[in-house]
């Protein structure tokens, strides 16, 4: 009996986020190649082995280090970031009992997770030492505030019709509609802040080609392979989320629930990765215009929105 | 598996990186540095108190004090002149004072922490954490709180509204041109293209005839 319960509660949903942690970043690394070739642009290598090759070549590659960086930090940043996008993913529901982290919290966890990413680019970009990456540490953290409250304003949102913070009963909530369909504006508004988090496509001014790599530009061999699975990882941990608050989680017919949210996750990261190859980068003055000035209303009018049909 | 030992080994390492954590803070040579010390003691002051079942104030202590930290780091970089904070520098200062106030508070904390009588009120069993903290926080005082959130919500706004003008001559996409030295005049300090050597025209209109 305690074996089953053990090997419901701890081990098969610890099984799903490992799973999501290397397949989820494998197939988010597949379909962005895929988005990349359907808008022509030429590949040397097949999208399968593309992410394959890259991994090993940054695998045996020398780890480059600057003057004087904080030790610490430059080793650890990728590293915490990778474990946040893993916090991020083990709140992800995958059915109604593979839970891996059923907190009553679980979305104010969530928030944490974005609130703390923040630190944790900020640490890959500073300790370098370096001038660009310090300037694509300054940058991201001058734009996260806007990116984490529209992500914050979106998800009391979807907290509303659950009247309750845990991700699981946001689930429950949605048995007859789901959150996609009640509030309209909530999951594009949520897609494009996670791409800003992630800072990818069109938000990719942290790492970005005018700072010649920004956070990143000193950092190379296994810790660049880290950073970057983190920063993949982190966009799967999104959709994960994002599967489970609009799109109903593990509910669907006919499939088991698990299967229902990575097919659930594997539709949110084809729509990102068309996305991020469909707009070009925008500078980062535009952005924040283009967050405080659009985007943060439309959250506004999103919660509003939630509001209203919760009283009614 | 005996749940009640492995919280009692986790409060006592999560107490001691706290404590080892905040003085690090004093110790180390960075403003930066300094703050994500901060940040990571109050990380695992914010696990205890999931440990105690305060779940929601536990949480909240994450990305508050993330975001609170990282604001600080930033701020102390730009104020204090130190390059981007990598500098070494000394962390502490009026050092008889501070140790004074140090001891008195160490008193006067582990004082009350020693006398206090503390409630023993086992948690009951269908206690709803987020529910209770909220009837707590907003049962009379609703309008004050939402009041007060709002005008905060309305004041950070409107400051980046208001600072979210581009260029030093207003918005990029429409040219940076300085303003005129009279109301309506031509933009000041302007190269002359023409040939009226030395003499302040006033035409008012564009001064390519």
């Amino acid at each position: 009996m305690a074996a089953s319960v053990m090997l419901e509660q701890l081990v098969w949903p610890l099984a799903m986020v490992f799973a999501a942690l290397g397949g989820g970043v494998y197939l988010w690394a597949v379909l962005d190649g895929l988005a990349a070739r359907s808008f022509g642009l030429p590949r040397a290598q097949s999208v399968w082995q593309r992410p394959l090759s890259r991994g090993a070549w940054l695998l045996i590659q020398q780890s480059n280090n600057t003057e004087a960086p904080d030790r610490w930090g430059w080793r650890l940043a990728p590293a915490l970031y990778l474990a946040l996008a893993a916090v991020g993913l083990a709140l992800v529901p995958w059915s109604r009992d593979w839970v891996a982290t059923d907190l009553a919290t679980s979305l104010v966890l969530w928030g944490s997770v974005e609130a703390l990413a923040t630190v944790v680019i900020f640490l890959q970009g500073w300790s370098a030492n370096s001038h660009f990456a310090l300037m694509g540490a300054y940058r991201y953290v001058a734009l996260g505030l806007s990116y984490i409250l529209i992500s914050m304003f979106v998800l009391i949102g979807v907290a509303l019709p659950a009247e309750s913070l845990a991700i699981t009963r946001i689930v429950a909530s949605q048995q007859d509609v789901w959150n996609v369909v009640r509030q309209p504006l909530g999951l594009p508004l949520f897609l494009l802040v996670g791409l800003a988090l992630t800072f990818r496509g069109p938000f990719n001014l942290a790492d970005s080609q005018d700072l010649a790599g920004g956070t990143s530009v000193e950092v190379s061999g296994p810790p660049r392979l880290v950073w970057e699975l983190a920063r993949s990882a982190m966009l799967v941990a999104f959709s994960g989320i994002a599967a489970t608050v609009f799109l109903g989680g593990w509910l669907g017919p006919w499939l088991p629930g698990p299967l229902w949210v990575m097919l659930k996750m594997l539709a949110i990261l084809a729509v990102q990765a068309w996305l991020g190859r469909w707009f070009a980068v925008i500078t980062p003055s535009r952005c924040l215009s283009l967050m405080w000035l659009i985007l943060l209303p439309l959250a506004f009018i999103d919660l509003i929105w939630a509001g209203v049909v919760a009283l009614l | 598996m005996n749940t009640s030992v492995v919280v009692d080994v986790a409060f006592w390492l999560l107490a001691v990186f706290a404590v080892y954590t905040g003085w690090r803070v004093f110790r180390t040579d960075s403003m930066v540095r300094a703050s994500f010390f901060l940040l990571l003691s109050f990380i695992a002051v914010g696990v205890i108190m999931l440990l105690l079942s305060a779940v929601y104030l536990g949480v909240a202590m994450f990305f508050m004090m993330g975001v609170e930290m990282m604001v600080m780091a930033l701020f102390m970089v730009m104020f204090m002149m130190n390059p981007a904070g990598l500098n070494p520098m000394m962390m502490v200062h009026q050092h008889r004072l501070s140790i004074g106030a140090g001891i008195a508070s160490f008193v006067i904390l582990a004082a009350m922490a020693l006398l206090a009588g503390f409630p023993q009120r086992p948690l009951p069993d269908d206690l709803e954490p987020v529910v209770a903290l909220g009837n707590e926080l907003l049962g009379d005082s609703m309008l004050i709180f939402e009041s007060a959130g709002v005008v905060l919500l309305a004041t950070m706004i409107g400051v980046v509204v208001l600072s979210s003008q581009r260029g030093r001559f207003g918005s990029a996409e429409h040219g940076s041109m300085p303003p005129g030295l009279e109301p309506g005049g031509d933009p000041a300090g302007m190269p002359d293209d023409d040939e009226e050597a030395g003499g302040h025209h006033h035409h008012g209109h564009h001064h390519c005839h």
